[in-house]
Formats: C-alpha cells, structure tokens, sequence
C-alpha cells in the first residue's frame, strides 16, 4: 500500500515536472496558428492558421532576413571558433608547454567575463571602422564567448580518448599533425560535433551583442522578436510565430546531441 | 625542434581569438572607464579624469539600486535552481520509461533562447489574457486580477521564475552526472539497514555531492550576475527600477545615455565582481580534477 502511493507519487511528480516543462513551450506554439483574434483568448477550440508564419516573413516584419542573418552569424562562428579550439584543446590535452596552467587559467577566466564589457569597446571600434549593423562585427564579438567554452568542452572530449595508438603510430614515424588528423579527430568527432552543435546553439540565441551591434541589416532572430512589439501593442501571434521559427532548428538540434549533452557538460564542468 | 614547438603552434590560433576579442577589449574599457566620454557631445574621448567615474557610482542610487537589484535576483535564482535541480536529479537517477521521457524534454527549456522565454513569459502573465495570470485566478481566487508585471516584487519573482525555468534543467544534468559517479554501495548497504530515504539522501547522498554542489552554486552566481536578456524582453526593468539589474543598468548607460566613461567603469566593476568569484571557482575546477585524477 505505501508502496503503491510512493510508486503514484513518482509518476505524478514526473507528470507535474513534465507539464511545467512543456506548458510555455506548447503555449507559444499554440499561438503561432491561432488568428489574432483568437490569440487574445484562452479557448483551445480555435480554427488553425498558418497565416502568421506568412505575415511574419512578409514586408514589414521580413524574417528571413533575419533567419539568414541568424544562419550565416551563427555557422560562420562555429565554423571559426572549433577548428582552432580542436587544436587548443589537443595541445593542453597532450602537451606539457610552458606555462600551461597560466594559459589555460587565462582561457577558462575569459569565459566568464560579462559581454556588457566586451561590446562595449567593440561598439565605439565598429563605429568608427563603420562596421556597425553587419555580420562580421557580429561573428567576432561572439568568438569572445564561444571559443574558451569550446575548448574547455573539447579538451574533456579529447583527455578521455587513450594515447596508445597514437604513440604507436608515432613510433611508426607518423608526424604529430598526421597522428591529429588520421587518430585523433576520427576519435574525437562525436565530442566535436556535439561542442559545434553547443556552440551553434550559444550563438543562436545570444541577446545582447545583436541588439547593440545591429540595427536593420545584420537583426538576428532573437532581436527580431522585439520589433513584434509596436505602438499597437505587442502582437503576440506574431511574436510567437517567429518564436517558433527560432526553436524550432534548436530544438532538433538540442535532441541530437541529448545523449552526448549530460556526458559533454560534466566533462567540461565537473571533471 | 620543429616538433619542439608544435604545441605553441596549435594554441596561436585560438589565443589570438581570445586575445582579440576578450583580452584587448578589457584593457580598452579600462582606459574608457578612467576618461570622461559622452558620446551624445563628443566623438572623441575626452580628458582623463582618473578615477571620478568609480567616485561618482558610488553615492549615485541608481546603480547602487540595480546593484541590490542583482543581489536579491542571485540569491533566489540560485538557491532555488541548485535545490530544485537536485531534486529533480534524484528523481531522474532512477530507470523507467517516465523518467527517460522527462529527462529528454528537460533539454528544452535550455535549448530555448532567453530572450525569446522573456517574451513568452510576459505574454503568459498578462493581467487581461494571459494565460498563466487567469489560470492561477482562477485556481486561488485570492490570485484574481493581480498585476503581475507591475508590481515590483511579483515582476521579481517572474523574472527569477523564467530564470530557474531555464536553467534547472542544465544543473540537473550536471547533478546527474555528480550522481553516476558516486559508489552505490553505502546507499545500498543502508537502505537494506532500514535507513529511511530522507536519512539516506541527507546523510549519504548529499554529503559526496558537496563538490558537485558548490561547482554548480558559483557556476549559476556567474550566470545570475550577468541576468541581461529576461530583463529587456520581460520587464524591461520596471515596473520602475525594481528589476533593473546590473547588466542591464549599464546597457542603459552606454547605449540609451552613451555616457562611454561611466559605463565602462560600471562594466569593470561588474567585471571585478566576476573575476574575483570566477577565480575562485577554476581554483576549485582544478582542484577538484586533480582530486579525481589522484
């Protein structure tokens, strides 16, 4: 009997954290395919719409734009900050260099400084090189956050792979950069494919350096959201449109890397 | 000799990145932080004036406001992720169905952009059609027609509630993994005793997680201290200036007033804040492997 209660217990508990989980998320996406005259009620018998996903990516809102922005920002970035993390993280895995703690503490201090300090030198810099409101003023103020976080997350990929057979092929005269690249990588790419996808996701959704650094041309998706609130009021329907199209990608994203996601963060924050 | 110095080669590239974009950043704000610069008057800096800006946050109420205001949303925030997460942990730990399921979806709110659970949460609060606000009316009458976003200290607990909401999940999978990696067989060995489950997760559990526990409590302090995001999309830091957190006040000051000197130097005083427990918990880091590794 109190067994049975504790088993009942458990699962409600399960359900109730499910609930809070999911509610705002469904909510949101509830609204994106109501009519805006159903998005101010809570009824749930509505007549599903996509016309909000047509108004968002239409004049004046244009949110592809955005998306591409978004895409181009967010790819670029990765696309920069992994390879050169890779092999960062490969020389403090593997190496005994100079100083290496200092270096290393150095890295690991940069992740944590608050990107208000950061943007602003960079804002006065851009404005003078007249690089305000485009995407590579964008890509290089989001390296200063995801790169020391990219290589911490990958070094704790790459300490977890054993060095047997790379110093077996070395002894076999293999070069250091052809061991990385024909033992190393191969080894490492679920580790790196999940950083990139963690990264990809940091930049996605980073706030504040897009809402200063761009004002029409280089406007992310998260800064888009913004402009749904106009003299009008704020038009939730829409808002919720676009916060679909920014989910969306993530979350797909988000649920790939689950399994690796609990190994890579104690990795990179526990261990 | 060419391998000799390999190593150094393979760390130039990502050091210039952190050099370029972190590092030279700094040094420019902290010079900006000693002049005077306001750039609604002049496109050049100014003068040097020392240290006059620092001088002058100190007696100025707004920021020491928005400096209570970012303690008060720290402690919460914290307090109450840290608890909830290792709740949430110690329910998951076990096999089943259920708690795979729930397990998978808890990296959604994570995923989820902040600034975009900003929005939702003030569309789900609102007084008049907000589903959140009507429902909890309607479930505690005492609840009806609360003004939730206007009033200070609900707007408080919004914002804090959309934090935890983000980042419970992420601190649980760093409790789950604290978890994997504690031995069993204390907890097996007093459960077959009779302990009961409270003893045994005050008494067993918790004790072997205090490393994991502390790394996660200052890891959510750095992330608390820099709470920017909700704050614009959720309450804008109203209603008045009772949600108006640092990051925020010193958005405020370079960007509405472009007052450069004195934001830098309110930047560099939030920089200091972070540094100093930001150390602290890489020491810890580094402490804690080498623990491990031993």
């Amino acid at each position: 009997m109190k067994r049975n209660l504790a088993y009942l217990g458990e699962r409600a508990l399960l359900v109730l954290i499910s609930v809070v989980v999911l509610f705002p998320i469904g909510w949101m996406f509830l609204t994106a395919f109501k009519q805006p005259r159903d998005a101010y009620s809570l009824s749930l018998d509505f007549e599903p719409t996509f016309r909000n996903f047509v108004t968002v990516f239409s004049d004046p809102w244009n949110l592809g734009s955005m998306v591409m922005n978004s895409v181009i920002v967010a790819t670029v970035t990765v696309a920069i900050a992994v390879p050169c993390a890779t092999l960062a993280a490969y020389s403090f895995s593997r190496f005994r260099v100079k100083a290496r703690k200092f270096m290393f503490f150095l890295i690991l201090s940069t992740q944590f400084i608050p990107a208000v300090v950061i943007v602003l030198p960079f804002f006065l810099m851009f404005r003078q090189l007249d690089m305000l409101d485009t995407r590579l003023a964008l890509i290089i103020v989001n390296l200063a956050i995801v790169t020391p976080f990219v290589i911490w997350m990958i070094k704790g990929f790459i300490d977890a792979i054993p060095t047997d057979s790379e110093e077996a092929a070395m002894i076999d005269g293999a070069s250091r950069l052809r061991v990385i690249k024909d033992i190393v990588l191969p080894m490492a790419a679920p580790g790196i494919m999940t950083s990139s996808i963690f990264c990809f996701i940091l930049t996605w959704n980073e706030f504040l350096f897009a809402l200063i650094l761009s004002r029409r041309d280089a406007v992310t998706l998260p800064v888009g959201l913004v402009s749904f609130r106009t003299e009008r009021g704020d038009l939730w329907e829409l808002m919720s449109a676009a916060g679909v199209m920014i989910t969306v990608p993530i979350f797909i994203m988000a649920l790939f890397i689950q399994k690796h996601f609990t190994r890579g963060m104690t990795a990179g924050a526990v261990k | 000799m060419k391998d000799r110095l390999l190593p150094y080669w393979l760390l130039i590239p990502a050091f210039v990145i952190v050099l370029a974009t972190t590092i030279y950043p700094l040094a420019h704000s902290l010079i900006t932080s000693l002049r005077d610069w306001d750039l609604t008057k002049s496109r050049r800096p100014e003068g040097f004036v020392g240290f006059d800006n620092y001088v002058y946050a100190a007696s100025e109420s707004q920021f020491l406001n928005s400096l209570w205001v970012t303690f008060v949303f720290v402690i919460t925030s914290v307090i109450l992720t840290v608890i909830l997460a290792m709740a949430l942990a110690l329910l998951l730990r076990r096999k089943g169905p259920m708690h795979t399921f729930t397990r998978i979806i808890l990296i959604l709110p994570f995923a989820m952009s902040p600034a975009l659970i900003g929005v939702s949460y003030r569309f789900m609060f609102n007084p008049e059609f907000g589903v959140l606000a009507k429902g909890l009316g309607a479930i505690f009458p005492a609840l009806q027609g609360v003004p939730w976003l206007a009033d200070p200290q609900l707007a408080m607990a919004i914002l804090v509630l959309t934090d935890v909401w983000h980042w419970t999940p992420y601190m649980t999978f760093m409790c789950l993994g604290g978890l994997a990696s504690i031995p069993r067989e204390t907890e097996e060995a007093a459960r077959i005793d009779g302990a009961s489950n409270l003893r045994i997760v005050f008494g067993i559990i918790l004790p072997q997680m205090k490393g994991v526990i502390l790394v996660m409590a200052v890891l959510k302090t750095i992330f608390a201290l820099k709470m920017f995001d909700q704050v614009v999309t959720l309450t804008g830091g109203g209603p008045g200036t009772s949600t108006e957190t640092l990051a925020y006040f010193i958005f405020n000051v370079g960007f509405r007033w472009f007052d450069m000197g004195y934001a830098s130097a309110l930047a560099w005083i939030l920089t200091a804040i972070m540094m100093f427990i930001s150390i602290w918990y890489v020491r810890m880091l580094l402490s804690e492997r080498k623990m491990a590794t031993a």
